[in-house]
């Protein structure tokens, strides 16, 4: 069999990281070649050198065994590769179709416009092909994100790729997209192509994998079929000795309510986002609130927080009426925020270590003192175990993991009573997760009160007191971790009610939700 | 996020309906005063030559507004519009009236007019340059470009001419295209005109069937909107945004030129100079006519007709401040970006984009 692709020594590095450290690594043709790994751990680096975007500092590319070098994308493209980025590169504005023939544009009246008719029609044909369901009239702002996805498969297709590379592709997908992902890829190898697939998600790896090679630090750890893979084996090449620790979560004695929400409504532009939710946290106790993204967790953890204004309901803060206060006041009554998105909404890229760490303290300083302190911020890095190369570069050149570890130091160094951590470990390696996870044990320890808002069961498991459950807006159940198995929450994320003959009441799809969600946890 | 865009459309489509309403209306207010006692009156204000009159005027407006509205598509705010049609109207002057003794008045003023574009082109290509290699921040880099075209025109000025104004050179006769211009009322309006007015009526059309017609408008759209799913696809960004940032340029030579070229004859330096401000009101024009060229064109003839009206009504005695005449774009542009709201800046406009950021 000839190797579709071939990379021999790839070496890449960047300002004080080496991002590929010698790698090799041999795809197959009509082969899914799964490329698993940490983040950081090198695997879309390597991506974007076979795709043109980044220059290698050495090795070869051999693409059906001749040497080629790529200088842009373009030529990548002309050999036949095509990349979907994890972060979609399509113009919302733009119609399916032209976001499709973007840079390849079929000419009509000698050369001199875009021939859109024959445009359409090739669009039309090539999505047919692969069974895709989608208007090629639509703009692309108007349609999912998993219709979005296929726009850049199309788009890859168009332009004759054979080889496709999908970075992390499943990272923005539901679970039902991420099902009929898996049927596209089924359709592509049907059709001779060959696909490149990047995750560090295990449960994905299995189901579609022929073969599978794992990056660690910059590194090719190793490459096996798909056969001889098992979860557990997979999950030690990742992360190397790091093994998940069983946290110590002891018993531990609640005090006074610190948080009390009433009857929280919120509503959209045109549904109801959050619904008549009622919860509390006391005193040393962590509330998990479980549910899939985009169920109303978001708004109402930054409505509790003191971003949105509530169109219905009370929030109580230490046994006062907090409802009217805004993020201000609450934060100077001592209720931190670790809000879902670290890059837009934890930090300000641009500003560095010292001016981060003063967000949300800005306002108790005296005039005239310059908006840093430093000093916090180097006992931030110390203690949180920040990788930094100094407290004076922008955030930005941090890893996101680092990034995170300084947004959680920043928000439980001003010794909060409460914290609201949403989503707290999403996207980061295993060592920064344990950390994390460690510093909101402590906080919980020291008698604070944590609400933990997470996708994750694994995490909400280990660290809650009690789950609840978010669906469309609604708390649908509240569960004691102890006793709770996986499979019920995953009902219940799905909006289910619980019932004690489970077998029999469950319907098809929702036993695979749960699975999946299990699978996730092994 | 989806929602909110379902929802600009349910809007947009209001908005349609309105603008139609409002047409409407006014096409009413129209017949009603052409019926009314007023009619000799007004028609002897608003008559061919008035319409005459505000085309020309809008020239410069047009074409600095489309050179604008390129730039920022394609992701660069070019603000300093302004400074290229003060650099295209010193620059026509100068060149014409140099040349214009040897090679004669004809071919001077087409010279001037070419010198105009390269002046143009060349200043855009720096102010490209400023901006994409070394990332100046474009809107202040815009300043710059104005306050530099305003201090220095008038400086050369003084310098070649003894003098902040030039003397008066040749300029552009009007052309009436045969058989045409004989169509009554048409041929005088369209058909009888300075070669920049023609210039102006081609590149209005050209410049919208490019933007939505053809591959490079495509890019230019697409570098402005979302800068990687071009440089994906393969295609140099800031290639794209050096050409686009070169036909502001280029276009705004054109209108500095049709400035001094046709009528004036004469580099004024006083003041905001002879441009006086039909940058600033082009950049009007192509924020109220959503970034087409052909909205532009029609946004800037109305600017053009308000001040065609103000010099009519001077003529006839009604002595209306023109300052009041000349604050209405800017009131316009305010009134309809915020009442109406459906100008749409491209995502990216104003960042600097570089290939594998991520």
């Amino acid at each position: 069999m000839t190797h579709s692709v071939e990379l021999t020594d790839i070496r890449k590095t960047f300002p004080g990281v080496v991002a590929n450290d010698d790698v090799s690594l041999s795809v197959n043709k009509g082969e899914v070649h799964v490329i698993l790994g940490e983040n950081g751990a090198g695997k879309s680096t390597l991506m974007n050198i076979l795709y043109g975007l980044y220059q290698p500092d050495g090795g070869t590319i051999r693409i059906d065994g001749e040497e080629k070098e790529f200088e842009s994308p373009q030529d990548a493209i002309n050999e036949g590769i095509g990349m979907i980025h994890q972060h979609f590169k399509l113009v919302g504005p733009m119609t399916i179709t032209e976001n499709i023939i973007l840079g390849s544009e079929p000419k009509k009246s000698l050369g001199m416009s875009v021939d859109m008719e024959t445009a359409r029609r090739e669009v039309k044909e090539l999505s047919e092909r692969y069974g895709f369901d989608i208007n090629p009239e639509d703009a692309v702002e108007d349609v999912s994100v998993g219709v979005r996805q296929r726009v850049e498969i199309l788009r890859a297709l168009y332009r004759g790729a054979d080889i496709l590379i999908l970075d992390e592709p499943t990272a923005v997908l539901t679970p039902d997209e991420i099902e009929s992902l898996f049927v596209v890829f089924d359709e592509l190898i049907e059709q001779g192509k060959t696909i490149i697939f990047i995750t560090h998600k295990l449960d994905e790896v299995m189901s579609v994998a022929d073969d599978i090679s794992v990056l660690r630090d910059g590194k090719r750890i190793t490459t096996i079929p798909a056969e001889e893979a098992t979860n557990n084996r997979l999950a030690e090449l990742m992360v190397g000795d790091e093994v998940l620790l069983e946290l110590d979560r002891d018993p531990h004695p609640k005090g006074e309510e610190l948080l009390r929400v009433d009857d929280l409504q919120i509503e959209g532009d045109d549904a109801t986002l959050v619904d008549d939710v009622t919860l509390s946290v006391r005193e040393g106790e962590v509330l998990g609130i479980a549910g899939v993204d985009g169920n109303g967790q978001t708004v109402l953890s930054d409505a509790i927080a003191g971003l949105i204004e509530l169109d219905d309901g009370s929030v109580t803060f230490d046994g006062e009426d907090a409802t009217e206060w805004g993020r201000n006041r609450l934060n100077d009554a001592g209720l931190s925020y670790i809000p879902p998105d670290r890059q837009e909404q934890g930090l300000v890229m641009n500003f560095d270590h010292g001016e981060n760490v003063i967000l949300g303290e800005q306002h108790t300083f005296p005039i005239g003192r310059r908006m840093r302190d430093d000093e916090l911020a180097e006992e931030i890095v110390a203690e949180y175990d920040v990788k930094t190369s100094g407290v004076e570069t922008s955030v930005k050149s941090l890893s996101g993991g680092n990034q995170q570890k300084l947004l959680v130091g920043r928000e439980l160094e001003r010794d909060p009573k409460l914290v609201i951590a949403s989503n707290p470990t999403r996207g980061l390696d295993v060592g920064s997760i344990e950390f994390i996870h460690e510093q909101l044990l402590s906080a919980r320890r020291n008698d604070r009160g944590v609400l933990l808002i997470s996708s994750k069961l694994d995490e909400l498991q280990q660290l809650s007191d009690r789950i609840a459950v978010i669906y469309e807006g609604e708390i649908i159940d509240t569960v004691d971790p102890e006793t709770v198995t996986e499979r019920e929450l995953g009902l219940l994320m799905a909006g289910q009610e619980l019932v004690t003959e489970e077998t029999d009441s469950v319907s098809n799809e929702n036993t695979l939700q749960a699975k999946r969600i299990e699978d996730e946890n092994k | 996020m989806i929602e909110d865009m379902n929802l600009t459309r349910i809007e947009n489509t209001t908005l349609t309906r309105r603008r139609i309403g409002l047409l409407a209306l006014a096409i009413v207010a129209v017949v009603a005063l052409l019926v009314s006692p007023y009619r000799d009156g007004i028609t002897s204000i608003v008559n061919v030559g008035f319409f005459n009159t505000a085309l020309v005027l809008s020239v410069p407006i047009t074409l600095a507004g489309i050179g604008g509205l390129y730039s920022e598509k394609s992701g660069v705010i070019n603000i300093g519009i302004e400074g290229f049609l003060i650099a295209g109207a010193f620059t026509s002057v100068l060149v014409t009236g140099a040349t214009a003794g040897s090679l004669g008045a004809d071919n001077a003023v087409w010279l001037g007019l070419l010198a105009a574009v390269v002046v143009g082109s060349v200043g855009a290509l720096v102010f490209g340059v400023v901006c994409i290699r070394y990332k100046a921040d474009q809107v202040i880099a815009g300043l710059a470009v104005w306050f530099i075209f305003l201090g220095l025109a008038p400086f050369l000025s003084r310098v070649y001419w003894g003098n902040i104004n030039s003397p008066t050179v040749a300029t552009f006769n009007q052309v009436a295209i045969p058989i045409l211009s004989d169509i009554p009322w048409i041929g005088r309006l369209l058909f009888t005109n300075y070669p920049t007015t023609y210039i102006m009526l081609i590149v209005v059309p050209v410049a919208w069937y490019v933007l939505k017609h053809t591959s490079f408008g495509m890019w230019v759209r697409a570098s402005g909107e979302h800068p990687e799913s071009l440089d994906t696809a393969g295609i140099n960004v800031n290639r794209v945004r050096y050409v686009s940032i070169m036909i502001s340029g280029a276009l705004s030579g054109i209108g500095g030129a049709a400035l001094t070229l046709s009528t004036v004859g004469q580099f004024i330096g006083q003041g905001q100079t002879i441009v006086g401000g039909d940058g600033f009101i082009g950049i009007v024009a192509y924020l109220m006519g959503n970034y087409n060229p052909l909205g532009t064109f029609a946004a800037a003839l109305l600017f053009a007709g308000l001040d065609a009206l103000q010099l009519r009504l001077q003529q006839i005695g009604l002595d209306i401040a023109p300052e009041l005449f000349g604050a209405v774009p800017y009131v316009a542009v305010i009134i309809v970006l915020v009442l109406f709201g459906y100008t749409r800046i491209p995502a990216n406009a104003g960042e600097n984009y570089e290939s594998g950021d991520d």
